[in-house]
């Protein structure tokens, strides 16, 4: 019995290392480099830490990590695309949803689902945020990085003086804004510039716009998208800079006390309370009568490209950053919230009600269809008819005409 | 005898100045001729970067589309305002700023090096500032003329239609009228003092000095800077693009601002191309114009 | 030129105006000082408190010591002195050239040099970035100053040609008419001539390629980034980092003043005095 037993042992001993060679990854030639581009909001924060870390866990294999300029995401994008057609694009990168299409029509991406499979940390990631980053292909592209998702900062004081509660429909959103509107602060500070699409989502696409064919032009989309003009134009709830206000600006605004509403999301959490303090609150924004809603989620993922030599690599450094521990130190660094679950549970990198606001706006948080007319309409289309129709120049229907024009033709 | 020596001078030297020449030829043949090219070539494609594949010749379709795009001529009668305004207002500022730097005080160093600092900022800057200081609700120039008493109420500077494109055109003038006190202090500097003096002799007051002597020796200098700055300002898109991105609506698109738009938020690279050509034209049109006509004149 | 005016004339008449001017180009870049000492809180308020109430200098001790300003500064420096010369030591000879000599197709070549800069750069951006590439200039300082010097030649040329011009031909007969050879003439007369307008090409060189940034950021990644392609950087998604953006925007200006505080003096005048009798 004694020999079985160190029989069974040795074989234990042995089994053990064999095993793990077995299922290990098998160790990759020497000294291989990934290329990575980044962007954070915050340059003076670098991910050296991350890199060290991955490194020591990773022999053999070195991390080459870039920082581009944003510019709108217009100089990234810009950048990573001429890099991709030069030939000389890096083998991993942050990339929004966005642009999904088009990488996918330059076929530049690399297919991951064998990889996520493989990957344990692919439970941690919850399912709707799974859910809106797969490809259009039905492939998936992009492993989740971290997001942001909107919602409705509100004056809790103001709120309460005026004896009202924090809004949740559309038509109480257009009370509050009215009762709050006087003295010289502006009921709902408006974002009608750059980026401000995800003010008008809840209200237009949460109202019943899509952007199927015709989606845009059916009764109730009209309906919505003059209700939401018309906060501007007759209920004259917003602020004279409306039409071009951009998140730079309506943050300010909120910040000084010349508004009592906007929309935004957690990435200005922090300088809000700075600001305001306890006076400031959030809340998921306001949903249609019918119960539906929609808020946008502001995606970051990370993506390798088919053009890479060190895919396996590049792999495992994306999935580095994205697992538990190492997603929360990651999300200290940008200013956003980390996609692992884990790393949610004991976030304490935003004041807790905003992460609340966020984790509760996910069920009706959206991404913008994956169509390559998707970035054209972020940055020229949906602008420029926006501030006309905020300016009386067009109609508000003339507006809703020009979208439905952009993607169907 | 000098007649003779030049006319011998002009008969001999053919190749010389193709040698001064070769330099600045070859550089800017090896780096730009190409990138040229190939962008006049794009603006007879429909070529849209991300569906590369799909590139055709279409020859001038792009350039039927244009005529029938109101966008395209809001822009071109934007541009239009926007040299116009923004060129002559740089150079009159430019001008008394040099005429005044080249008076002689004891703090004219320090004035003369402090003038250059719009200039030195980059245009990112420059548009951030500025936006900032617009502001509605936090800006500076609103608060400073609700205190002066000019203003009741703070003004949506960039976001009318009606005042965004002077608004910026305002930035502008101040980032560029130190290249014209600059460039016209040096043609100050070269006059030569000769001339003053003759005009001294002959009792000529400041002013008649100014516009007899002054002007007319600088007279070159002057049309050369206006000819480069109307270039520059022409294409300038910087500005505009990080202050209102063009809006509100299309009250601040210009051409080069809309054919930037269109080559990269809509990767509609051929249409941004033959926007981009359109304006190219014109200027190539007006500078030709310009060099035949001072050309007969120095011929004279 | 002697100046007969009573100092209280000449204070009426040159100081104030210049102190309104002076005023005018500065009031921006103050509130842009004055910005960059306040801390992060101060900076969205109505009504607007001008003076900081607690001046900080954090953000741009952040900036020198968290960032790579530092050596962002160092190489738009080293790029910007390099396009200079590189730029004046080909737009000299061809100023000269389309000033003195008159030949077939100058007119035409004038105009094509300046056709280059009639195309707004950013759409030439991409080809050139392929150009770039192919050529492995790619992150280069050769490549940036490449680029930066190439599009600032053709105004250099026709701002230097101007400034033969103003030099009467006279003075190079003159010269030669005393045995100089065309060489020699260019050399001990005209260039000591022209020398305002060849520090003012210079300058203008310098600070196109020190403000300029789309060039420096498509062409160049880390090892050769310039300061305005740094100062991009803190114009993120979702934040503006407005303290290190003021720190760096009121320190970029700085190296541009004191280059032309020395320079200026070399825009003195009266050089011609004396040198042709008429």
């Amino acid at each position: 019995m004694r020999r079985r037993d160190l029989l069974k042992g040795a074989c234990a001993l042995g089994a053990a290392p064999l095993a793990n060679s077995l299922l290990a990854r098998p160790a990759l030639a020497a000294d291989t480099t990934v290329r990575w581009w980044y962007h954070f909001d915050n340059p003076q924060n670098s991910p050296a830490e991350l890199v060290a870390r991955f490194e020591s866990q990773n022999p053999g294999i070195k991390v080459q990590a870039e920082p581009i300029p944003w510019g709108g995401g217009n100089d990234y994008q810009t950048r990573l695309f001429a890099a991709l057609v030069a030939g000389n694009g890096p083998d991993c990168a942050m990339v929004r949803l966005s642009w999904a299409a088009r990488f996918q029509q330059m076929k530049a991406l690399e297919p991951l689902d064998t990889a996520l499979a493989a990957w344990p940390g692919r439970a941690d990631i919850s399912d709707d945020i799974w859910k809106i980053n797969a490809g259009p292909d039905g492939k998936r592209y992009y492993l989740p990085l971290q997001y942001v998702v909107v919602y409705l900062y509100y004056r809790a004081d103001l709120v309460e003086a005026a004896g009202l509660k924090p809004p949740t429909g559309f038509e109480e959103f257009r009370n509050v804004a009215k009762a709050l509107t006087k003295d010289g602060i502006s009921g709902y500070g408006m974002r009608g510039g750059a980026g401000g699409f995800d003010h008008w989502g809840p209200f237009a696409l949460g109202g019943g716009a899509s952007f199927e064919k015709g989606g845009m032009l059916t009764e109730k989309a009209l309906a919505a998208n003059r209700r939401f003009v018309d906060l501007a134009r007759q209920d004259k709830v917003v602020p004279a800079s409306a039409p071009t206000d951009s998140f730079r600006q309506i943050v300010d605004a909120f910040k000084a006390g010349r508004t009592a509403m906007t929309i935004h999301h957690v990435g200005s959490a922090k300088e809000i309370v700075d600001a305001l303090g306890d006076k400031v609150s959030a809340v998921p924004v306001p949903r249609a009568p019918d119960g539906k809603g929609w808020t946008y989620f502001g995606d970051e993922s990370n993506a390798v490209f088919a053009a890479s030599k060190v895919k396996e690599a590049a792999f495992r450094w994306i999935s580095f950053l994205s697992t538990g521990e190492n997603n929360a130190d990651l999300n200290k660094l940008t200013g956003q919230l980390p996609v692992a679950s884990s790393a949610r549970a004991n976030w304490t990198g935003h004041p807790k009600r905003f992460v609340d606001a966020s984790s509760a706006s996910l069920p009706i948080a959206g991404s913008l269809p994956d169509h390559p007319k998707t970035p054209d309409f972020i940055a020229r289309v949906w602008p420029a008819n926006m501030q006309r129709a905020l300016l009386g120049e067009i109609s508000s229907d003339d507006m809703m005409k020009a979208i439905e024009q952009l993607y169907h033709g | 005898m000098s007649n003779a020596a030049i006319a011998v001078d002009r008969r001999r030297v053919t190749w010389t100045p193709f040698l001064f020449l070769a330099p600045a030829l070859a550089v800017t043949t090896a780096i730009v001729v190409y990138p040229v090219i190939q962008t006049i070539w794009l603006s007879f494609s429909n070529y849209v970067i991300y569906a590369p594949d799909d590139q055709r010749f279409v020859g001038l379709a792009n350039f039927r589309t244009m005529l029938g795009d109101e966008v395209f001529w809001i822009s071109l009668w934007h541009s239009a305002i926007w040299i116009v305004g923004v060129v002559s207002l740089q150079f009159l500022l430019g001008l008394a700023t040099a005429l005044l730097l080249n008076q002689s005080f004891w703090w004219r160093g320090l004035a003369r090096a402090l003038v250059v600092i719009p200039w030195a900022l980059p245009s990112v800057i420059i548009g951030l500032m500025w936006t900032w200081m617009y502001d509605f609700n936090t800006g500076v120039i609103n608060d400073a003329l609700i205190r002066l008493g000019l203003l009741s109420g703070p003004v949506a500077w960039l976001a009318r239609p009606d005042t965004a494109l002077y608004a910026i055109m305002l930035a502008l003038i101040w980032q560029g009228f130190p290249f014209f006190a600059v460039t016209i202090l040096s043609g100050l500097q070269t006059v030569p003092a000769e001339l003053y003096e003759a005009a001294e002799v002959d009792g000529a007051t400041r002013w008649q000095k100014l516009t007899k002597v002054t002007l007319p020796s600088i007279a070159d200098v002057i049309a050369t800077a206006l000819l480069l700055r109307t270039i520059w300002v022409a294409n300038s898109l910087d500005v505009i693009l990080v202050t209102t991105g063009g809006g509100p609506g299309y009250a601040t698109h210009t051409l080069p601002l809309y054919a930037f738009l269109r080559a990269y938020s809509g990767m509609e690279f051929g249409y941004g191309a033959a926007l981009a050509l359109v304006l190219t034209v014109i200027l190539f049109a007006a500078v030709f114009i310009y060099v035949r006509r001072a050309s007969g004149e120095a011929a004279r | 030129m002697i100046d007969r005016r009573s100092r209280l004339a000449r204070i009426a008449q040159v100081e104030i105006p210049i102190l309104a001017i002076i005023g005018f180009a500065l009031a921006p870049y103050l509130w842009m000082i004055l910005t960059s000492i306040k801390p992060a809180r101060e900076l969205a308020e109505w009504p607007v408190h001008y003076l900081p109430r607690e001046a900080t200098l954090d953000h741009y001790r952040e900036l020198i010591t968290r960032t790579s300003f530092a050596g962002n500064l160092s190489n738009s420096l080293i790029i910007a002195c390099g396009a200079a010369l590189a730029g004046l030591a080909v737009s000299i000879p061809a100023g000269y050239a389309f000033s003195r000599f008159r030949f077939g197709g100058r007119r035409l070549l004038m105009t094509g040099f300046l056709a280059i800069n009639m195309f707004p750069i950013v759409l030439l951006i991409i080809p050139l970035f392929l150009l770039m590439r192919a050529l492995g200039l790619l992150d280069t300082y050769l490549g940036v100053i490449a680029g930066h010097s190439t599009f600032a030649i053709p105004f250099a040329i026709w701002m230097l040609t101007s400034y033969f011009n103003t030099i009467p031909r006279e003075l190079d007969e003159a010269a030669t008419i005393d045995g100089a050879s065309r060489l020699q003439a260019i050399r001990l007369i005209i260039l000591p001539l022209v020398l305002p307008g060849v520090a003012t090409a210079g300058i203008y060189i310098f600070i196109t390629s020190w403000n300029e940034y789309l060039f420096a950021m498509m062409l160049s990644g880390e090892a050769v980034r310039t300061v305005t392609v740094a100062l991009q950087l803190f114009i993120g998604e979702f934040t503006i980092q407005w303290g290190l953006l003021t720190a760096g925007g009121t320190l970029i200006a700085l190296p541009v003043t004191l280059l032309f505080l020395l320079v200026q003096k070399r825009l003195v005048g009266g050089l011609t005095a004396g040198a042709v009798k008429s």
